[in-house]
């Protein structure tokens, strides 16, 4: 049978806990990004510390998508663009206040706690962990 | 229509066809799966430069004969209106090389669809040979690549590639698949 | 079965000049990128870019170079037998020049692994992670010792011609 992911995977997005949602997210990126199994850790920055790319995050939204019979908005998983290219929300190379809420409303999966004392944009990519992943994935299994 | 002075459109195709690596499709259910062939033969040229003395088909242009059926594929599911570009090899393995006289048939499967990409599964066979198997994301550049300046016509899929899909019998009937979305 | 002439080596050869050379460890390599190259007119008419799996090619031929140097030619077939994560970051226009760096992860008698990235103009064009395989053809048939010997002896003189 033809899998089109715009109809929706038939495997059931059933609850797993943290530590077999983290071995899953660990394996999604092993495949997609072309790392060890160690370099994965909770801690580990998709992009700074992983080497994800664009297209990677696409890759990556896909085989979650896959292995957790979930659909995933993009832009839920990984707000970054939408944001680093509005006016509105970026100044000064930093997160204006109005773009600090939009955030907090987009990833409600991430502690941005350290973020929000220096908004650099640059460090935005610094939130986007494999903690925070291992996250999304929980809040959506559980609201399943 | 083309700024470069060369004529694609129909049957002047075939004298300007350098870069189509495949033959044409044999089978093709729209948004789901296709299947092209590719005949291997010594007229082609860059089989003597690999290797000179032996020749077989580089498995890089393997890699594109799948990314040309996988992307009419995926082209195709949106009326060709994205330029559908290869972005990602995920991966590839190749289990045995291919020479002139060989009949490949390539099988390729969409396994995920979005507005802003692509990722498709294949394989390649000749006769009861499995030859490879390629794994393939691609990117809908106008949806991705802010602030790369592209050409506004569709660059990627010319007439040239839409004539692969001609002679084929859809499943619903219809040939609406080659009405282009272009303007 | 006879040598290649000058004539008709030269229109599968995805790499010009191999720039520096640290035997069995990495491999420097540049490509001239010319409106020159027929299939630019399909790739894409109107937006003329080298095709991503050339740039493939090109990591391939230039770890295949690291392969053969290291090894004495002992092999006339080097195939790629696995390529993952081959990611194209940028387009690479005519009149524009790709350096490639590969490094061997390994080198063994049939089989070799490698990660390899090419740049042009600072930036980075494509990167990949890929696996080689070397045999000859006579390991399954002794009658065609005389044409790896062929082989073998056209990849000499274009080893002459690229370094």
């Amino acid at each position: 049978m033809a899998m089109n992911g715009s109809t929706g995977s038939p495997s059931q997005a059933k609850s797993r806990d943290r530590g077999e949602i983290f071995q899953e997210v660990q394996e999604v990126l092993v495949d997609a990004l072309g790392v060890d199994n160690d370099e994965v850790t909770a801690e580990a920055t998709l992009m700074g510390d992983l080497g994800a790319e664009s297209i990677d995050f696409l890759d990556i939204v896909f085989r979650l998508e896959k292995a957790f019979g979930i659909k995933i908005p993009r832009e839920e998983l990984f707000p970054a663009e939408s944001l680093m290219n509005n006016p509105e929300f970026i100044n000064n190379g930093k997160l204006t206040e109005v773009g600090l809420a939009e955030l907090r409303e987009k990833i409600p999966h991430t502690d941005l706690a350290a973020f929000e004392n220096n908004p650099d944009i640059n460090k935005l990519g610094d939130l986007f962990t494999v903690g925070a992943i291992v996250n999304y994935i929980d809040i959506k299994l559980n609201a399943a | 229509m083309l700024s470069n002075g060369v004529d694609t459109s129909q049957n002047g195709a075939f004298a300007e066809m350098r870069w189509i690596w495949i033959d044409k499709f044999v089978e093709f259910h729209s948004g789901e799966s296709a299947v092209a062939v590719k005949n291997v033969t010594l007229t082609e040229e860059h089989l003597h430069d690999h290797f000179p003395g032996f020749p077989v088909m580089p498995e890089t242009l393997m890699i594109e004969a799948m990314a040309q059926t996988s992307g009419i594929l995926v082209g195709e599911a949106n009326r060709f209106k994205e330029k559908v570009i290869l972005a990602k090899v995920k991966k590839c393995v190749f289990f045995d090389y291919v020479k002139p006289g060989d009949t490949l048939k390539l099988y390729a499967k969409i396994e995920s669809l979005a507005p802003e990409a692509a990722s498709t599964s294949g394989k390649i066979t000749c006769g009861e040979k499995l030859i490879a198997e390629i794994d393939l994301m691609f990117s809908h550049i106008d949806q991705n690549l802010a602030g790369k300046e592209f050409p506004k016509e569709n660059f990627v899929f010319t007439d040239t590639f839409k004539s692969l899909l001609r002679d084929l019998p859809f499943d619903d009937g219809s040939s609406g698949a080659l009405e282009s979305g272009q303007d | 079965m006879r040598i290649a002439t000058m004539a008709e080596i030269m229109r599968f050869i995805l790499i010009d000049k191999i720039v520096s050379l640290e035997r069995g460890r990495v491999i420097k390599t540049v490509k001239n990128v010319s409106l020159a190259e027929e299939y630019l007119a399909d790739h894409f008419p109107t937006f003329p870019v080298l095709p991503g799996v050339l740039l493939l090619e090109g990591l391939i031929e230039s770890a295949s170079w690291l392969v053969r140097e290291a090894e004495n030619f002992a092999h006339s077939m080097i195939l790629l037998e696995e390529a993952r994560n081959v990611k194209y970051k940028s387009f690479v226009a005519p009149g524009a020049q790709i350096e490639y760096t590969v490094e061997a992860k390994t080198i063994e008698e049939n089989i070799s692994s490698f990660a390899g990235f090419g740049e042009s103009g600072g930036e980075q064009i494509v990167e990949a992670k890929f696996g080689l395989r070397h045999f000859n053809l006579a390991d399954e048939n002794s009658a065609m010792a005389a044409t790896d010997a062929i082989i073998i002896e056209n990849m000499k003189k274009r080893w002459e011609l690229l370094r």
